[in-house]
């Protein structure tokens, strides 16, 4: 089984970065690897807002956009 | 691609509390179709009315705002906004310019009353002040006090029957939980969708209580709005490990949010029976509503060494 690589892009950081996961990885397992909470952030596919229960495929830049700002 | 459970579209948002995966245009739908059921549901609003809708720039109060215009078109009632500057470098200078320009873009009149033209002091001054007497209080505790005050004290001088404010469902729920923590009755006995008249008071009212943040977000995301995304710089302290803690189970056990909120409301009216009732007072200060003899603002400012340099905060120049 070979792994997948893709992009993620946190808005607000600076750095994009580059990770493998493995085939069939959901949205929603890279933010568990990321230890990030569902409900506090907004991900964009390529470009498009996506549901996390979407598979990623090589190659996707995943951008993760916070929401919870406080105040 | 995961499709919208209603039309087939493409789904941005799962709805996991109910069970539904929704497109762009059934999520913007579905927002505004609570919002109006909100209003409708506990009468927050009346044809004909004045509205002022309190906008800080992010996405909760120009969502709300760019909703509350749609309904005041169509129930003939007429929107202001205000914003309060309090004054936090690099956050509410950025989101303030947001507010204006949507409130402009919209043709509604926006008032802009600040910290420091009214008490002397920005908040970053006051939270400066604050550690320098070493006082125990947190930042929020300065900017939600004087805040309200100041939103109330400026819809009554533009004759609002409302005050509206961006609450969503998150927001109501950590309040919930903060004065459980607390065991702030009298706190937890004025959250609500709305706040009755009292003397002195604009009543206040909450359109998107029952609203997620989450939807809240992907609505003025989805429609284009153009809001301010930041992190004020100040949150922390236990507001922010409520917000964490609600979160994490949300997370697991989807509709949480959802079944504190409905508990909260049904134990509401029993709450009232354990609640002294007390009356109301002017400040003797600034004139404003209080149940004691100094109100909390102008007790905060004073611990602070500082005063209000205003009577009255809207004159034709803050708009
Ligand atoms: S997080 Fe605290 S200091 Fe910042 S805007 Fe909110 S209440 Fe004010
Ligand atoms: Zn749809
Ligand atoms: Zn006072």
């Amino acid at each position: 089984m070979t792994c997948i690589k893709i992009v993620v892009k946190q808005v607000g950081k600076r750095h994009k970065r580059e990770l493998r996961l493995a085939p069939h990885a959901t949205i929603a397992d890279l933010l568990r690897k990321l230890d990030q909470n569902r409900e506090t952030i907004v991900v964009r596919r390529n470009g498009k807002i996506v549901v996390e229960e979407e598979r990623l495929s090589d190659g996707d830049l995943i951008e993760i956009l916070p929401i919870v700002t406080g105040g | 691609m995961l499709k919208c459970t209603f039309c087939g579209r493409r789904a941005a948002y799962n709805r996991r509390y109910a069970g539904v995966l929704l497109c762009d245009r059934c999520l913007i739908k579905s927002v505004e179709k609570r919002f109006r059921r909100a209003i409708a549901e506990h009468k927050l609003l009346s044809p004909g009315e004045r509205v002022a809708v309190a906008v800080s720039g992010g996405k909760d109060s120009i969502a709300a705002m760019h909703l509350l215009v749609e309904h005041c078109g169509r129930k003939n009632c007429e929107l202001v906004a205000i914003t309060i500057d309090e004054g936090i470098k690099g956050y509410r200078d950025q989101s303030l310019p947001i507010a204006r320009e949507n409130a402009k873009s919209l043709g509604i009149e926006h008032y802009v009353v600040s910290f420091k033209r009214t008490f002397g002091a920005t908040l970053d001054q006051m939270v400066r002040r604050a550690n320098a007497r070493k006082t125990e209080l947190n930042p929020c505790t300065y900017c939600g006090v004087m805040r309200r005050s100041l939103l109330n004290q400026a819809a009554r001088e533009l004759g609002a029957d409302k005050l509206a404010t961006a609450h969503n469902l998150d927001d109501e729920v950590q309040a919930i939980m903060l004065n459980y923590v607390r065991a702030d009755f009298s706190r937890l006995h004025r959250l609500g969708p709305s706040y009755p008249p009292r003397e002195g008071f604009v009543p206040r009212i909450k359109p998107l209580r029952e609203i997620p943040e989450k939807e809240v977000a992907l609505y003025a995301l989805l429609r284009g709005l153009e809001v301010h995304l930041a992190v004020c710089p100040y949150t922390g302290g236990i507001h922010t490990e409520i917000r964490d803690f609600l979160n994490r189970i949300e997370a697991n056990h989807p509709n949480s949010k959802f079944m504190i909120l409905r508990m909260f409301d049904r134990l509401k009216p029993q709450l009232a029976r354990i609640v002294p009732e007390f009356e109301m007072r002017r400040c003797k200060n600034c004139g404003e509503p209080t149940s004691a003899n100094i109100c909390k603002s102008c007790e905060l400012l004073k611990e602070l060494g500082l005063r209000r340099l205003r009577k009255t905060l809207i004159s034709p120049k803050s708009s």
